[in-house]
């Protein structure tokens, strides 16, 4: 018999201890980002019993099993709250894989060296936006590795969404009614670009002249032909008080118009239940929302790994469950040793759907792992829980710069009070020649201006 | 109803049969665009319109005058005494006519099945062409005019485009005189039209865009009203400007074969420059259900004679956080034209049947006479001197001064036929009496379109408010668009070849607002809009041939033109249904009022309905734009495949 020198009520009483004091950091054993900077893993932070699903489980699940209807309560406590009710009611299957320890594998490269390399340069200025000695914007990677308040947790995911300088997403999206048939499906572009905290292309850290600017995004649609042309840019300034500049090209209107800046709860297209404001759980500006508090932590199981499928030429993946087979995407999850739960409310939309979300981090990196909105009454609501991957199978792989890429796979939308879905996937290409980019210069002019939106309404 | 029952099963089994073959694509290295990546989509629509108004007053057979008994009183024309010859009324010869043309009563007034594909070809990452075709039949079956059934009235029509004139009516040809394809890229008979909305190259490098070939180009961003959006003019064939109000023309401009330049200079300040061929707005064909040129009038457009003008124009566009600006300069043709009187050229003398007819055969042979004047002795023209009146005030005209300027610029022929300058609308009224019973019935006018070069300047600023959040002040977009025309070139209500030349100004306030009165449901989309137009109507037309009524000449409209638009959408959840409402209102008495819906059941399906409702509520319908259109209360269905 082998005794465990931290048995599982440790842990527990750890992760109530630590809600119950306010601290967001992460570690058990030590502090996270400490172990971290040793040799690149956490695992010297956890105890054995939060270093993989079987030792959690006493052996009664682990690597290599699937998570369904028949085992899903031995999991119940690692699984937010609409996962669970997926697997037990409507046929979702989790095929667990093993906890990835190198954290190198666990977000794109330069933003996690650069996040080594600025660690404790990071602070509030007098308005509460992220910025470095003599009150410059952010320099790269996340600011706040340790974070102390959940604010600095949704500080440094707001900073940064996909964690390169620039990306350009080609997405499939698939939208399903409750019976579990596709009505819609749609392709888009989603284009990132950062003009402050550059790690990887230059100028870095700022992109000169735009400095007061955090993030130019857009989302535009190829296809099916009713909406094809359809695009919507977002310009976010720095300072997070303020809402971003929108325009966008209606396929209807023939023209590019401004749009109000705070429509962020309303459906771009048919069928889709899909917000701007559910963006990487962190749509918003910062201060747009408020009340930012730690609910809970503790292990989880989440996909931060695998949702690459390499086999296909598209990078298209495959579903299951469901009534018809089709609801859910084939998802790989691993265990999380600890996940933050922090819970945040809308303060500058009053007339917003969601009274509240409540949003997963996995400690280790602080990506958003899952997310669960609730209505004005207080229900849940929507969930979004999304599926990221080193893009790298084997033999295979797709490189940004040296090396291999890291990105989202894909996401479920799920709105559980109506039952409809909304499946994205990221591929390699969308109908108009539009491939998938990373650190690309040129994707700003591609995607980014309003010649770009002009350019992209075709004909 | 079998008309009915016939007409939607035609469609149904045509996008039936078209929808399955094609599907659509994003290949890469195969069949015909081997090596290429290209991409394939668009749609096929049934459109059914439900008629609950009246027949179209501009068609024949829908004027009502037709079987209507009228009275006419002639003057007594006398050599040598013009002056006197109409102020008289002569009793003796007066008669009673009914315009012997079948009125129709039609279910429906248009009914088509359209079909759009789009290719987009990718060369490189930088080069594109990118070619959408759109395709329209429809299979007719409508009670309408056949110009044969007139044949044995005086030889039947003879004046005009023999495809537009004298058979039945032609729904898609676009015929102009001396221009053998007005539209390179358009290819339609009395069934069909196909033609390239976009047919173009697409060049990209960093902060420029190019596109060279036929395109369409909307500018500014005033909704429904026009201030900025003036590269192209409409094609006012298929359903006028009646569809979906919120759609916005983007069915409606012409394409123009042109060379469009984008450039972001800045992050905010965006140029985009044209050069194109000139192309003008197409109206509807005679007797076709949305024609607004009273099938009375022969006209010879004479685009031919522009179909090698350009049009350019500049604008510059900037975005500055709340505030965004716009300015714009066009040097262009007015692709709406303007119209006049011009001779007829048909050799057709007046009867002698009739003792008016009779003397004038005598003092002259009349046939080469009358292809000197601006009317022809036909079937299907006026018949009386209450139709010329209520007709030119319908159109905005100057009845007498219309009779004046077809007798003044076409001496001596019109004298040698013992017309005269008539001083009052009593002697207008017999003089015309009197050559439509010398004419054997009516007589037709021929008039001719042209077009006039003109500079456009434009200004436009936008502003989004910021209130207390979620508060009705909050977030609403107030946009300002104003455009200036110097000696702007209007059809003088006399039809005279002195055209009316005045500086028009043409401004919009456009505010929008999105609120969500629920969680439950998304935003509601409300728009409120003003326009103001000095010189013109909404359409285009000079004021000054406003306020005119059967009994009396128009007195013109001073102060200008206003219109007021309000409009809202509300989606629901998932934004699988669309309700949306507007309404147009011009303050002097003209309403239209557009209810509809739009469901999108699944990816491929979408359904809308729409009800169409116009009417004058107070005052004479001449003082209003909207009276124009007031025949057209319908409702629409359409439904969509799309692959």
């Amino acid at each position: 018999m082998r005794l465990l020198r931290y048995d599982r009520q440790y842990s527990r009483r750890h992760f109530l201890q630590a809600v119950r004091s306010g601290a967001v950091a992460g570690g058990v054993l030590m502090p996270l980002w400490d172990a971290i900077a040793q040799n690149g893993e956490a695992a010297k932070a956890y105890p054995e019993e939060l270093q993989s699903l079987e030792a959690y489980t006493r052996g009664r699940l682990k690597a290599g099993d699937e998570i369904d209807a028949g085992n899903v309560e031995l999991v119940k406590d690692l699984l937010e709250p609409i996962k669970y009710q997926q697997i037990a009611r409507l046929g979702r299957r989790l095929k667990v894989v093993p906890t990835t320890q190198d954290i190198m594998r666990l977000s794109p490269w330069e933003y996690l060296e650069a996040t080594v390399r600025n660690r404790g340069l990071a602070r509030f200025d007098a308005q509460g936006n992220v910025v470095v000695e003599g009150g410059k914007p952010w320099i790269g990677g996340n600011p706040f590795p340790a974070p102390q308040t959940p604010v600095e947790l949704f500080a440094g995911l707001t900073l940064s969404w996909g964690r390169h300088d620039a990306s350009f997403y080609a997405i499939r999206e698939y939208d399903l009614a409750a019976s579990g048939e596709i009505e819609y499906e749609y392709e888009s572009g989603w284009a990132e670009f950062s003009p402050v905290a550059r790690v990887t292309l230059t100028p870095k850290p700022y992109w000169p002249g735009r400095e007061d600017k955090l993030r130019y995004q857009s989302v535009f649609f190829v296809s099916p032909d009713s909406i094809k042309g359809t695009s919507f840019l977002n310009i976010w300034p720095y300072d997070q008080h303020q809402f971003p500049e929108l325009y966008g090209y209606v396929a209807a209107f023939k023209r590019i118009r401004q749009f109000p800046t705070n429509q962020r709860f309303e459906p771009l297209i048919p069928g889709s239940t899909l917000y701007l404001s559910d963006a990487w759980a962190a749509g918003d500006p910062l201060y747009t929302w408020g009340n930012y508090r730690v609910v809970s932590r503790g292990p989880l199981l989440a996909s931060v790994s695998g949702a690459w499928n390499a086999g296909h030429p598209n990078w298209q993946h495959n579903t299951h469950g469901g009534p018809k087979g089709k609801t859910f995407w084939d998802t790989q999850v691993e265990f999380v040793p600890e996940a933050i739960v922090v819970e945040a409310e809308p303060l500058k939309f009053p007339r917003a759907p969601v009274s509240r979300k409540r949003v997963w981090f996995d400690a280790r990196t602080q990506l958003p792992i899952a997310m669960v909105s609730y209505d004005r009454r207080g229900e849940p609501y929507r969930s979004f829980d999304g599926a990221y991957a080193l893009y790298e199978s084997g033999a295979r792989r797709v490189m940004d710069g040296q090396h291999p890429y890291w990105s989202w796979g894909h996401v479920h939308a799920f709105d559980i009070q109506t039952g409809r879905m909304t499946r994205l996937e990221q591929v390699r290409r969308i109908s108009g020649g539009h491939d998938f980019k990373v650190n690309d210069p040129g994707i700003f002019d591609c995607y980014l201006t309003n010649a770009a939106l002009m350019r992209l309404a075709a004909s | 109803m079998k008309r009915l029952e016939k007409t939607l099963l035609a469609m149904a089994t045509g996008a039936a049969l078209l929808g399955p073959a094609l599907a659509s694509a994003q290949e890469e290295s195969q069949g015909w665009f081997s090596g290429l990546d290209y991409t394939l989509g668009g749609f096929i629509r049934p459109e059914l319109v439900f008629k609950t108004g009246d027949e179209n007053p501009n068609n024949q057979d829908g004027n009502p005058y037709n079987g209507r008994s009228v009275q006419r009183v002639p003057g007594t024309p006398v050599p040598g005494v013009n002056a006197l010859s109409f102020e008289i009324p002569n009793p003796l010869l007066a008669d009673t006519i009914a315009r012997p043309i079948a009125s129709s009563d039609n279910w429906t007034s248009y009914h088509i099945l359209r079909g759009e594909l789009e290719l987009g070809l990718h060369f490189n990452a930088d080069l594109g062409l990118v070619a959408r075709v759109r395709g329209i039949y429809d299979p007719g079956h409508y009670d309408e005019f056949d110009a044969r059934s007139v044949a044995d009235d005086r030889g039947g029509i003879s004046g005009g485009d023999p495809a537009l004139y004298q058979g039945k009516p032609n729904y898609f040809a676009y015929h102009a005189e001396g221009s053998g394809k007005p539209n390179p890229l358009e290819w339609s008979g009395r069934n069909y039209m196909v033609y390239f909305p976009a047919l173009f190259f697409d060049f990209n490098h960093g902060p420029l865009n190019v596109r060279l070939g036929n395109q369409q180009i909307a500018w500014g961003q005033a909704l429904f009203f026009r201030v900025f959006d003036v590269p192209n003019g409409l094609d006012l064939r298929r359903h006028s400007i009646l569809d979906y109000a919120q759609e916005e023309y983007s069915d409606k401009r012409v394409p123009s074969l042109a060379l469009r330049v984008g450039y972001q200079i800045t992050d905010e300040l965006l140029a985009d420059a044209y050069f194109q061929k000139f192309q003008p707005t197409v109206f509807g064909n005679p007797n076709t259900a949305y024609n607004v040129i009273p099938a009375q009038f022969t006209v010879h457009d004479l685009y031919g004679n522009y179909d090698n003008k350009f049009s350019y124009g500049l604008r510059l566009k900037g975005n500055y956080g709340q505030w965004g600006f716009q300015a714009m300069a066009v040097r262009r043709y007015n692709p709406d034209g303007v119209f006049r009187w011009t001779a007829s050229g048909v050799d057709k003398a007046l009867p002698s049947s009739n003792p008016l007819g009779l003397v004038e055969n005598t003092l002259h042979p009349t046939g080469p006479i009358m292809a000197q004047t601006a009317f022809e002795a036909s079937p299907g023209g006026v018949y009386s001197a209450d139709e010329w009146f209520h007709y030119a005030a319908m159109v905005r005209l100057d009845g007498v001064a219309g009779l004046n300027a077809g007798i003044d610029e076409f001496q001596p022929a019109t004298g040698q036929l013992l017309a005269s300058h008539a001083d009052t609308f009593n002697a207008a009224h017999n003089e015309l009496d009197t050559f439509f019973i010398a004419a054997g019935g009516s007589l037709r006018g021929h008039i001719a379109r042209e077009y006039f070069q003109e500079n456009v300047f434009g200004l436009g600023a936008s502003y989004v408010t910021e209130g207390e959040p979620g508060s009705i002040l909050d977030q609403l977009i107030i946009n300002l668009e104003t455009s200036y025309t110097p000696n702007r070139v209007f059809t003088n209500p006399s039809l005279s070849r002195n055209y009316l030349r005045e500086g028009n100004s043409i401004s919009a306030l456009v505010m929008e607002k999105y609120y969500r009165f629920t969680q439950a449901f998304p935003a509601t989309y409300f728009v409120f809009q003003a326009m103001h137009r000095t010189k013109d109507d909404l359409f285009g037309r000079s004021l000054k041939g406003y306020g005119g009524t059967d009994t009396s000449v128009p007195t013109g409209l001073s102060g200008g033109s206003n219109y007021l638009v309000f409009a809202f959408q509300q989606p629901f959840p998932q934004d699988i249904y669309r309700a949306a409402f507007a309404a147009l209102y011009d303050p002097k008495g003209g309403l239209l009022l557009q209810p509809g819906i739009k469901w999108k059941p699944s990816g491929p399906w979408t359904i809308e309905a729409f009800y169409t409702y116009i009417d004058t509520v107070y005052g004479n319908p001449n003082n209003n734009a909207l009276s124009t259109a007031k025949f057209a209360n319908e409702g629409t269905i359409r439904v969509g495949y799309q692959f």
